[in-house]
């Protein structure tokens, strides 16, 4: 249910006028006040700077009026992971409030230059993967990464994503694939230029079940944006990107995700948060790779031609993969693979939050949280870890040095194809 | 998507029906707006509290059936209540077991310093029941402020101390990061010290039920060690960090076995088709996702889930509609005292069923065929004032799963 | 005990403590005793509302211009007890143009600024009001806070002598002859007698009036009205919202901090003491609030309360008598022969000062002294300023600590350190002394939650008197007063958490044997 929302820079929104705040946000009216939220809560639960999602979310906007300036200022210690508006029996959706208090915080007491450059990597990925040699030594140096510290407050204890040559995009071009039906395959900027084999192995596992993929144009779905409180950029993003995938599935194609961040972005936070014309239409048919490919085995569709493989791995859900509501497909689709040992790691939020882990003032808060994930990993001792998100797969890296993979290239590897690189 | 078995609600009788179907071998769908009151109360299985402990629960639970034969307990019998406690202790091996005393009722200190009886306690707790004047050592700490040690030490006629641990916090602390302190062997080092600094001839310790969320049994190991004395739980506002135990306990387990688990998203509508439901849709917004099965259970408690819903004039049951046993107006609802002798007459209310847990109407015919209600949404019972709230839950998941998967749809409109 | 005083002021309502300030800027000492805490009566159970005086305009010039003249007075000397809102007055498309017009022509008469808005410039200011509205009229209402105003005038008269008992019980009247010379009265919590000589004696008990007289013999002609409000959860508007039409009952909303109140209604009651909000009542109130905002419907409210009104009959207001149409002094040396007793009653929550000036003018006069009041121009010190929401909202988060700025109330955000101060300052006796000061349990849980942390505070300090499961009870049934009517909706599931956390997780009232009996 759409609450009233605060608009940055003021565009009007259910016919109210600009700059003006319609005051009915029923949503926080229904909280009880039962603290389930704060049970869950993994930053509340490591440092008493973040007051915890009852009172920063329906507790404070009781005290939020339209005129006075925000004062706020830990709400912008709420990670984004949804995990309180998943446990919250009376629906409220905390992480909303927190959201549009921490647009409105922003806006008044401006933005640091940093989240500008954080939340618009995609800018660079292009030259950063066609220099990556360079680049990668650059983001492994001390100097620089003191520099980055130093100037602009990214910490430096933090591993920085390194850039691969050739992106995913280059790579497709020179391997098109073959089958009956056709399939619009959404990478995420991540894969295009830092993880180039997630795309190759979604690809390589939809042509091994008869797909023929293609590549809608796409750019950032925005999502660093919106979470550090830019809707007007991640609005004109979505604007950008939202017709040519209406076009694909107007045209008889659904599209796939293998990032469930993106795919949170654009199947729920483009059409209600965001109000991006047609978004609607694309988010049903619009899929996680694995719940496209539950769907398929539902259907008797699924290419189950397995290779055993010996292998001890955990699985960790990612925030986003449960704030989509299917369940744990990848999970489900894996325990189909013979002598695969996967175990469900017991752990809520892996503590980056895309661009939150990298901030100085959070990298400390972001490690604490993250630091629960190692123990509950070191507990099940796995070979490889898996998960569904990139930003997930970097923090657990970071933590425990393990070998980490999208579930997707694992099942590739069981379909009789090339070893992971 | 299809499955055998539709559970809605993720409480305890939704958590104890996907369990049971599980193990029967079905392919299980669970869905759930929240964890049910697991975060609220003070998970102790209660089964029937309301009774002096002069006698045997078994005989106390034959007594009660015979007496309130529409009663949830008189729906399930006393074999399958004894199945479904032996169901629900077997998901909690040792160290961290639920533990009963021989056949009665446990009396377990409060946070007001009161005795409260109940049924299962985990080992965590078990210490408490043989607190005594004099042999016991009450432990708050500064800055958590859902715990005063000194009240419920006065109450209880022993000692109470609040620790303050400056050192290490300075803050507030919540029951979280309080209980995630005590996962760490520095804190519970520096804590345990503390504590052994002010025990005189005490032989127990009470704290208050944070000892961890992950591992409580080492911690309290540890304590005992470096203390010197038997240390145990006392329940405290919520959230309730032993219940989030409990509910992420089913949740692994049911996860490792191939449950589909959705947490967070409640039911949006009903598909129904003559006496049958055919399906189930699941709203995130803007996709609603179907869901199908041939048997559905009705597990979403009471009016803080949002099984039931009151408006001005009604109580009423979202999903599918059923009717609501319940008082005529809404002055009936509430005595005008809130304490008072006599339970609330809403209480009573909830969906009426049949043996089978099938809601009936007033000729006692089945309303929908193939859902299964389970939980505290069933009427005839006072959970509050009878203290029989998880005793409930847990009897009546196991027999709504047992019942539904009795079924087999043979066609539109017959059952079996 | 034997106490000596001037003027001994019965009732410790704002006309009451409003009385023993203005005698203290005199030089004129007073004592002051009350049954129960300050705001016991019709003060502490009121709306709130800031009276520009618009709504009498029309039927009562009188009354509206001592309205206006203390709305100006008040907003001088008060200003940290006063949230000045503005108000509007709502012409519905059912209630017409007219009497908007002959509204505005009254106000004009009696000097209230009160300026017509067009139905788009009034949505913009108020965009959750009825869309179907015609018109309204701006007027300088506000939302007062009656205990801090009252609490303030206390203090305040306080530090210029007056004295104050509370929990203390006139059990009868000193007479002397045909005079008046004192009271014996009774501490209620713990037993102590006071035989107080006095001077004077002022009956400013409120609607007990005819009760107090009794120990005289005596009787006014006054009937008892209640009028019930409910207040939501949240704050649904800026300004206060009137309906511009004749006075009827449910046609203000008061926001007040992060609440609004809807109100009220006029039942005639006999009872004083024992009173409680009908369903009709709340039905009344919810239906014509949701014409003037409409999201009223659907929105959740955490609590109803009402609160009883003295109604004075005509033949009191004889010129020699009534002082204004608002309220009533009466003069008992005059009226009925019993020399030094006077009554003053009826009034608004905002004339209060005046209705304290002109009983201490009297005063003075038997006295046969001219000392002139001085509290129309004495600003109220400021002790503790008014926080906004966003002040109280700077209170979580990083400067939260464990040394005494821990929060206690989580919806309202009062601190511990608040609490420690209020008992520093007085003789507190009551759990409810506490929370009217401290505002705590007004919030969304209604103390839920916070009462259980306040006794275990105060039992820390050492500071509780009995034993604190009963009074936990005693609280837990009086919030009950005021939660049971509006159980519906979101409230129902608030309350089913209440039960489970004090029946269930804590069973207070348990019905197996206690802690030392045997044990299972």
């Amino acid at each position: 249910m759409p609450s009233a929302l605060y608009r940055p820079h003021g565009f009007a929104v259910n016919g109210y006028s600009m700059n003006k705040e319609p005051w009915s946000n029923k949503n926080a009216d229904v909280c009880i006040r039962c603290a389930t939220c704060m049970a869950i809560c993994p930053v509340s639960r490591v440092t008493p700077l973040f007051p915890g999602p009852k009172q920063a979310g329906p507790g404070a906007e009781r005290f939020r009026r339209p005129d006075d300036p925000p004062v706020d200022q830990w709400i912008d210690l709420c990670i984004g992971c949804h995990l309180c508006d998943m446990v919250c029996s009376s629906g409220v959706n905390i992480s909303e409030l927190n959201l549009i208090a921490k647009t409105k915080y922003l806006d008044e007491k401006g933005r640091p230059f940093r989240d500008w450059i954080l939340s618009q990597i995609h800018l660079f990925s292009w030259f950063g993967s066609l220099f990556s040699h360079v680049a990668n030594r650059l983001l492994r140096s001390p100097i620089i990464k003191w520099m980055l510290d130093s100037l602009f407050s990214i910490d430096r204890r933090r591993e920085l994503p390194l850039y691969q040559s050739p992106t995913f995009r280059q790579w497709f071009r020179g391997n098109p694939t073959k089958g009956n039906r056709k399939i619009a395959y959404f990478y995420g900027c991540y894969t295009n230029t830092n993880e180039v084999d997630v795309g190759k192995a979604t690809v390589q596992v939809l042509e091994a079940n008869d797909f023929e993929v293609f590549l809608p144009p796409q750019r950032c779905c925005g999502i660093p944006m919106l979470s550090n409180g830019d809707f007007e950029g991640a609005r004109r993003l979505g604007l950008w990107n939202i017709p040519p995938l209406l076009h694909t599935i107007r045209s008889g194609s659904d599209i796939v995700f293998s990032s469930t961040s993106c795919g949170h972005m654009i199947k729920h936070e483009y059409s209600h948060l965001l109000s991006i014309p047609g978004a609607e239409e694309v988010a049903k048919h619009l899929f996680d790779i694995f719940d496209f490919l539950r769907n398929l085995k539902e259907n008797d569709g699924l290419n189950t031609k397995f290779k055993a493989l010996s292998l001890k791995t955990a699985y960790f859900a990612p925030c986003h993969l449960r704030s989509l509501g299917i369940g744990l497909p990848a999970f489900e689709i894996l325990r189909l693979i013979p002598g695969l040992q996967v175990d469900p790691i017991d752990a809520d939020c892996c503590g980056l939050g895309g661009t939150f882990g990298f901030k100085k003032e959070k990298y400390e808060i972001s490690q604490e949280i993250g630091k629960d994930l190692a123990e509950a990993i070191d507990g099940l001792k796995p070979e490889i870890v898996l998960s569904d998100c990139e930003g997930c797969r970097m923090q657990i890296r970071h933590l425990t040095g393990l070998k980490v993979l999208h579930p997707i290239q694992i099942l590739r590897d069981a379909l009789i194809f090339s070893k992971t690189e | 998507m299809h499955y055998d078995i539709i559970i809605i609600g993720m409480g305890l009788s939704g958590l104890m029906a996907a369990k049971t179907a599980v193990e029967m071998g079905k392919k299980v769908l669970i869905v759930g707006k929240g964890v049910g009151s697991l975060s609220l109360f003070s998970n102790t299985i209660d089964v029937l509290g309301s009774i002096s402990n002069k006698m045997t629960l078994i005989d106390i639970l034959s007594q009660w059936i015979k007496d309130h034969p529409k009663h949830p307990y008189a729906k399930v019998g006393l074999r399958e209540m004894d199945q479904a406690l032996s169901s629900f202790t077997s998901l909690f091996p040792p160290p961290y077991s639920f533990q009963t005393i021989g056949d009665g009722n446990w009396l377990i200190p409060t946070g007001v310093g009161t005795l409260r009886p109940t049924y299962l306690i985990p080992s965590t707790m078990v210490p408490g029941s043989s607190l005594k004047e004099g042999n016991g050592l009450i432990i708050g700490f500064k800055g958590f402020k859902d715990f005063y040690a000194s009240w419920v030490a006065q109450q209880l006629k022993c000692r109470g101390f609040t620790l303050s641990l400056r050192d290490v916090f300075r803050q507030e602390i919540t029951a979280t990061a309080l209980s995630r302190l005590i996962e760490k062997k520095g804190f519970r080092e520096r804590m345990g010290r503390e504590i052994r600094k002010h025990l005189k001839a005490e032989t127990c310790v009470g704290l208050p039920a944070l000892l961890g969320m992950n591992d409580p049994c080492s911690a309290k190991k540890d304590l005992e060690e470096l203390i010197g004395a038997q240390v145990f739980e006392i329940p405290v506002l919520p959230p309730s960090i032993p219940g989030m135990r409990m509910f992420n306990r089913f949740k692994i387990w049911l996860i490792q076995r191939g449950v589909t688990f959705l947490l967070g998203y409640s039911v949006s509508k009903a598909i129904l088709e003559k006496r049958r439901c055919e399906g189930i849709e699941v709203l995130h917004p803007p996709i609603s996702t179907s869901y199908s099965s041939d048997r559905y259970i009705l597990a979403t408690g009471r009016f803080i889930g949002g099984g039931l819903k009151a408006n001005e004039e009604k109580i009423f049951e979202p999903i599918f509609n059923l009717p609501v046993f319940q008082p005529k107006s809404r002055e009936e609802w509430f005595q005008k005292s809130f304490l008072s002798d006599s339970p609330h007459p809403i209480h009573q209310a909830g969906i009426l069923t049949d043996p089978s847990f099938r809601a009936v109407d007033e000729k006692g015919e089945w309303i929908l065929e193939n859902v299964w209600i389970a939980g505290s949404i069933l009427s005839h019972h006072h959970w509050v004032d009878e203290k029989s709230r998880e005793g409930i839950e847990i009897t009546t998941g196991y027999m709504a799963a047992k019942q539904a998967l009795k079924y087999e749809a043979r066609g539109a409109g017959h059952a079996v | 005990m034997k106490l000596q005083t001037e003027v001994l002021i019965v009732g410790g309502g704002a006309t009451g403590v409003g009385i023993a300030r203005d005698l203290s800027l005199r030089g004129i000492p007073s004592l002051l005793i009350e049954k129960g805490d300050l705001l016991s009566g019709a003060s502490g159970r009121n709306h709130g509302l800031f009276h520009s005086g618009g709504r009498y305009a029309v039927s009562d010039r009188e009354a509206a211009r001592e309205c206006i003249a203390e709305n100006r007075i008040l907003r001088r000397i008060a200003p940290h007890c006063i949230e000045e809102t503005d108000g509007l007055f709502l012409c519905l498309s059912e209630d017409g143009i007219e009497f908007r017009d002959r509204f505005l022509r009254a106000c004009e008469e009696v000097e209230i600024p009160a300026i017509p808005l067009s139905r788009d410039e009034t949505l913009s200011l108020e965009p959750e009001l009825n869309p179907d509205l015609l018109s309204a009229v701006k007027v300088p209402d506000g939302a007062v806070d009656p205990f801090k105003l009252v609490l303030e005038n206390a203090r305040d008269a306080g530090t210029h002598g007056a004295e104050f008992l509370l929990h203390t019980e006139v059990k009868s009247l000193i007479l002397d002859g045909n005079r008046v010379a004192g009271a014996m009265a009774i501490d209620l919590l713990h037993g102590e007698e006071y035989s107080i000589d006095a001077s004077y004696l002022i009956n400013a008990t409120g609607a007990w009036a005819n009760q107090f007289l009794k120990f005289a013999g005596l009787e006014i002609s006054m009937a008892l009205s209640k009028g019930s409000m409910l207040v939501t959860n949240q704050r649904l508007n800026q300004r206060v919202i009137n309906r511009c039409r004749p006075p009827s009952d449910g046609d203000i909303i008061v926001p007040n901090e992060t609440v609004s109140i809807l109100g009220t209604t006029s039942i005639r009651s006999e009872e004083v003491e024992n009173f409680e909000v009908t369903p009709s009542e709340v039905s009344l109130l919810v239906k014509e609030a949701t014409k003037m905002i409409p999201a009223v419907r659907e929105s959740r409210f955490i609590r109803a309360y009402a609160g009883i009104r003295p109604l004075f009959q005509s033949e009191e207001k004889g010129e020699d008598r009534a002082i204004s149409r608002g309220f009533v002094l009466i003069d008992h040396g005059k009226r009925d022969g019993l020399k030094n007793l006077i009554t003053i009653t009826g009034g608004k929550l905002v004339t209060y000062r005046l209705m304290a000036e002109k009983a201490s003018d009297l005063i003075c006069q038997k006295m046969g002294i001219e000392v002139a009041g001085s509290t129309h121009l004495t600003p109220l010190p400021r002790i503790v300023g008014r926080l906004g929401l966003k002040d109280r909202l700077k209170k979580i988060g990083p400067s939260v600590s464990i040394d005494g700025r821990e929060i206690l109330c989580d919806c309202e955000l009062i601190e511990r350190e608040e609490v420690e101060n209020i008992l520093r300052e007085g003789k507190l006796k009551d759990l409810q002394d506490i929370l009217h000061r401290a505002r705590l349990a007004k919030g969304t849980c209604q103390g839920g939650f916070c009462v259980y942390r306040l006794l275990g505070v105060l039992n820390d300090l050492k500071r509780v008197e009995g034993d604190p499961n009963r009074i936990l009870e005693g609280f837990l049934e009086e919030r009950w007063k005021g939660i049971r009517p509006v159980l519906w909706g979101t409230a129902i599931k608030e309350e089913e958490l209440s039960e489970s956390i004090y029946k269930g997780i804590f069973n207070l009232t348990p019905t197996h044997p206690s802690p030392l009996e045997g044990k299972g």
